[in-house]
């Protein structure tokens, strides 16, 4: 799970990252189109400017001549207002244009020629005015229809005219320029908002994935703590369990040891009590020898001596077989508590070789009862190995002993893995193990069903306990006259602290 | 005694897997003077087959006299099994049954009695002591009256 989700939270404040840069990158942008579409507009107007006054310098000029003509025509020195104040009018008009258009080299040519013409133009002009003052107007009139000064002025027309078009060539592009300034900057601005909308989006996004990822962690935990107490409960369940057996195993130990006892302190009391009747019949016999001396009195009490001999006899043979029992229980207890405290070696197992092994030791039991062994593929475990054979030896050696009449006896090893632990069955067709009796065949000395096959009781609760020091569990599944099935689940791996219980 | 008593004598089923209990039991009983027929069984299930007959109902033993003498550890069942099996049975629930045992566990003694046991006598490893108890349940078949299924 965490592996899928962790690339997401590191891509996403990237990607918002990214986004914030940029956004400041737009901005950036913005601010320059601004400032560049100002200065566009200024250019533009700047443009506009140069070309109006252009014009004017032309209208000064022209101002000026029809102020001269209309002097040398009237030759009333009124008209020559306008004309002296022309010519400033130009040369201030050409100053302006030469500030206005220090960045362009070629208007500044146009200018200077510009302002040649002006210097001839109203030179001439002068001239005539001059002599028209002098009293020449003849010769002022000739110098006009000489023509040259309208030559001048055409001239300055023809490039005034030149610049005003170029003039307005350059304000088409600056137009086109600031019209495109335009055009990108509102790009920009959406641009802008655009990612402004999708940034917020993201946030939003961001802030509900961690809060989503928030309530799943806070999930986990609970699942967490729910898995933890199901543990604790386990472990509790365990320990109660291995109390109980301990607390069965003392009452077992004190009830069963005890059994044989009786019997030893009984019979030696009836040896005494018989002791005394031999004792009594001896000296009986002794008195009656003495008195008697006869043959006839032996024979009489022969049959007396036979029948206490036989009770002495019978006496002894159960004081011996008690002692004989009560060793075997004592022994039987003592190797399994010897067996409880080995410690276990782990190592892998094959498992398919153990059962194969173990069905071979019983090969000829079984077909002696006509049993067949199947084994099954058996997941192999890493754990004790003695332990392991211990375990299936005894459960394959109980399908075998328990069998039913008229049924061919077919034993079955089966099992299955997961991840942490392996299952095997070994499931028989036998006489089967009565529901009510589950418990107590894992128990010691305890046994189900007819007692007809040799057994102490010892085996299954040896199993059982072997299972659970290996860290495994043990079920059983049968009914009556249906067989059994043997369920033993060890942990795929064997180590020191895996006990399940105390 | 009065008139309906069985002419049949009282037999005593004896469930007792030690043997040498078994007969040091039997061995008191008739030192006590007691010469009832003793049936002994060292299972369960053969025990069990005996009073509830091949059919399991218990109708075999209608109406016969029977007193059980009953150990409670035995190889096949618990003697709990036995009495509870024979105190909820039909025919056999009016039966005596004498638990005999060596468990001297209060818990065990008060479960026997619940489930309908009529004696509970454990057996002490004092051999005069069992010897004596033995002989005053001998003394006490003497004098019971084993009554009559019907």
């Amino acid at each position: 799970m965490a592996k899928e989700r962790t690339p997401l939270p590191n891509l996403q404040p990237i990607l918002l990252g990214v986004g914030f840069a940029l956004l400041v990158v737009i901005s950036a942008a913005t601010v320059y189109l601004v400032d560049r579409a100002a200065t566009d507009t200024q250019k533009l107007t700047q443009t506009l400017s140069v070309e109006d006054k252009l014009s004017n310098v032309l209208l000064a000029v022209r101002r000026a001549e029809s102020s001269q003509r209309g002097y040398l025509f009237t030759d009333n020195s009124n008209y020559l207002k306008e004309f002296y104040a022309g010519e400033p009018e130009a040369r201030q008009i050409v100053e302006e244009l030469r500030a206005l258009t220090r960045d362009n080299p070629a208007r500044q040519a146009t200018l200077d020629r510009v302002t040649k013409e002006l210097d001839a133009k109203f030179q001439e002009m002068s001239e005539t005015v001059t002599l028209n003052q002098r009293g020449e107007a003849d010769a002022a009139r000739r110098l006009v229809l000489s023509d040259a000064g309208r030559a001048i002025t055409e001239d300055l027309r023809k490039t005034v005219d030149a610049a005003i078009i170029d003039e307005a060539r350059l304000a088409a592009e600056r137009g086109a320029q600031s019209r495109q300034t335009s055009r990108m900057l509102l790009y920009a601005t959406l641009a802008s908002a655009a990612l402004i909308v999708l940034i917020g989006a993201m946030s939003v996004l961001l802030v509900q994935r961690s809060a989503r990822q928030r309530e799943t962690a806070q999930k986990e935990l609970e699942t967490t703590n729910a898995n933890l107490e199901r543990i604790v409960e386990y472990r509790t369940a365990d320990l109660t369990e291995a109390n109980e057996e301990i607390q069965r195993f003392a009452y077992i130990v004190s009830h069963d040891l005890r059994s044989p006892l009786v019997n030893i302190m009984g019979f030696t009391s009836e040896l005494e009590a018989l002791r005394k009747d031999i004792f009594e019949q001896v000296a009986k016999l002794a008195a009656d020898l003495a008195a008697l001396n006869a043959q006839a009195a032996e024979a009489s009490n022969a049959g007396a001596l036979e029948q206490l001999g036989s009770d002495f006899d019978e006496a002894i043979r159960f004081i011996k077989t008690s002692i004989g029992n009560m060793d075997r229980l004592i022994n039987a207890v003592l190797r399994l508590s010897r067996e409880g405290r080995r410690d276990f070696q782990p190592e892998p197992v094959d498992m398919n070789a153990l059962l194969t092994a173990i069905a071979d030791t019983v090969t000829h039991r079984a077909v002696e009862l006509g049993a067949s062994i199947e084994v099954g593929a058996l997941p192999g475990i890493e754990t004790d190995r003695l332990a392991v054979e211990q375990i299936f030896a005894n459960l394959v050696d109980n399908a075998l002993k328990y069998g039913r009449e008229g049924e061919p006896l077919q034993i079955q090893i089966a099992g299955r893995a997961n991840a942490s632990h392996a299952t095997y069955e070994v499931h028989d067709n036998g006489r089967g193990i009565d529901p009510a009796d589950h418990a107590r065949v894992f128990e010691l000395f305890r046994r189900s069903g007819p007692q007809d096959r040799p057994g102490e009781g010892i085996g299954l609760a040896h199993v059982r306990a072997l299972v659970r020091r290996l860290g495994g569990t043990m079920a059983l599944r049968s009914a009556l006259g249906q067989g059994s099935t043997f369920t033993v689940t060890l942990p795929r791996r064997w180590a020191p602290g895996t006990r399940s219980r105390t | 005694m009065n008139s309906r008593v069985p002419e049949v004598p009282v037999e005593i089923v004896m469930i007792e897997d030690d043997e040498g209990h078994a007969r040091l039991i039997e061995k008191n009983i008739r030192r006590a003077g007691v010469n009832n027929p003793i049936k002994p069984f060292g299972n369960g299930t053969d025990a069990l087959r005996f009073l509830f007959g091949a059919d399991g109902s218990g109708v075999v033993n209608k109406g016969r006299p029977l007193l059980v003498l009953l150990d409670l550890n035995l190889p096949d069942m618990t003697g709990i099994d036995i009495l509870k099996k024979v105190k909820t049975n039909e025919h056999l629930k009016r039966v005596p049954v004498v638990v005999l045992t060596t468990t001297d566990d209060a818990v065990e003694i008060q479960r026997c009695y619940d489930f309908g046991c009529n004696v509970y006598i454990t057996k002490p490893v004092n051999y005069d002591n069992f010897a004596n108890a033995i002989r005053q349940l001998g003394l006490f078949f003497s004098v019971i009256q084993v009554p009559s299924p019907n």
